[in-house]
């Protein structure tokens, strides 16, 4: 069954960017509100993030129903208003709890890694 | 490059995410469609540029629309879609002899509510109930001893015996699988 693991990793690989790149969305918020695009742009500039720009949009959503960011709208200089994407004190905290987990985990996993490389 | 071209890539593609958010709640649906379209509208301003291949690179960073409602919400499985007008037309018409019969049958058959298995057994149901009509029909053919009784009998029956198949097919649609 050795070819079935490409896909298995595809997998795991697509779970954990999809748990992980909402938290990216939050971080990109740290320093002020962003719009959509700018968000979507934004993280598929940073390689092996996003393999798909359109997903951003209903990650962003489900972002705004938890109650991590709030959404305002805002003239453009250049077209139509644009939604923009704020964090919220919930969306703060939880963005700080993760970035301090995920240093753990993937120091762990590093570790780890390495080791059974060597 | 006219502007209809890009305009008809653009509209295949959004229909393409419609066809595959079918699932997602109305409001939600529309959003998100609103959402992608406005993104294609800035990408293009953003970018100064209208061309197709501008607009074919636009939707290619955006990703398959399959995958844009995956990331929305999974197709859920095992659930059943909420039946639409092709499945109450469908049930209706089944029992209507001839063209209404053949039509309400192929309309079982492409629906996308109904299960194989459903499907198959509501054929068979319809097509039993049509049997001894046509039965009688093809002997009568050969022999002259036809009998007009029977076969307004039988006509009757086959009204009738649309019925198990719409009901059957009916039922199919309040269970879950």
């Amino acid at each position: 069954m050795r070819y079935m693991e490409p896909v298995q990793t595809r997998k795991s690989l697509s779970q954990l960017r999809r748990g992980t790149v909402e938290y990216c969305v939050l971080a990109l918020l740290r320093d002020g509100a962003r719009y959509g695009f700018e968000i979507v742009r934004e993280l598929s500039e940073v390689d092996g993030l996003v393999t798909s720009e359109g997903t951003i949009y209903p990650l962003l959503t489900r972002l705004r129903k938890e109650q991590l960011v709030t959404t305002f709208w805002r003239e453009s200089e250049s077209g139509p208003p644009r939604r923009y994407y704020e964090l919220t004190d919930a969306g703060k905290s939880a963005l700080e709890d993760f970035a301090k987990e995920w240093a753990r985990f993937r120091d762990s996993v590093d570790a780890i890694l390495t080791k059974e490389e060597g | 490059m006219t502007t209809m071209e890009t305009d008809r890539l653009v509209d295949d593609y959004l229909s393409r995410l419609e066809e595959a958010a079918a699932h997602l709640q109305r409001s939600r649906r529309t959003e998100l469609i609103a959402e992608i379209r406005e993104h294609i509208d800035t990408a293009l301003r953003e970018e100064d540029a209208a061309g197709e291949v501008a607009v074919r690179n636009v939707l290619e960073r955006l990703g398959p629309p399959e995958e844009i409602v995956e990331a929305a919400e999974p197709v859920p499985e095992g659930e059943r879609a909420p039946p639409g007008g092709l499945e109450v037309a469908a049930m209706v018409t089944l029992v209507v002899p001839f063209i209404g019969w053949l039509f309400g049958i192929a309309m079982v058959l492409i629906s996308k509510v109904w299960s194989n298995r459903e499907k198959t057994i509501g054929t068979a149901l319809a097509v039993l109930a049509v049997a001894p009509f046509l039965a009688l029909v093809i002997i009568d053919s050969y022999s002259e001893s036809a009998s007009d009784t029977l076969e307004a009998f039988l006509f009757v029956l086959w009204v009738i015996g649309g019925l198990p198949s719409a009901i059957y097919l009916g039922l199919a649609l309040r269970r879950t699988e």
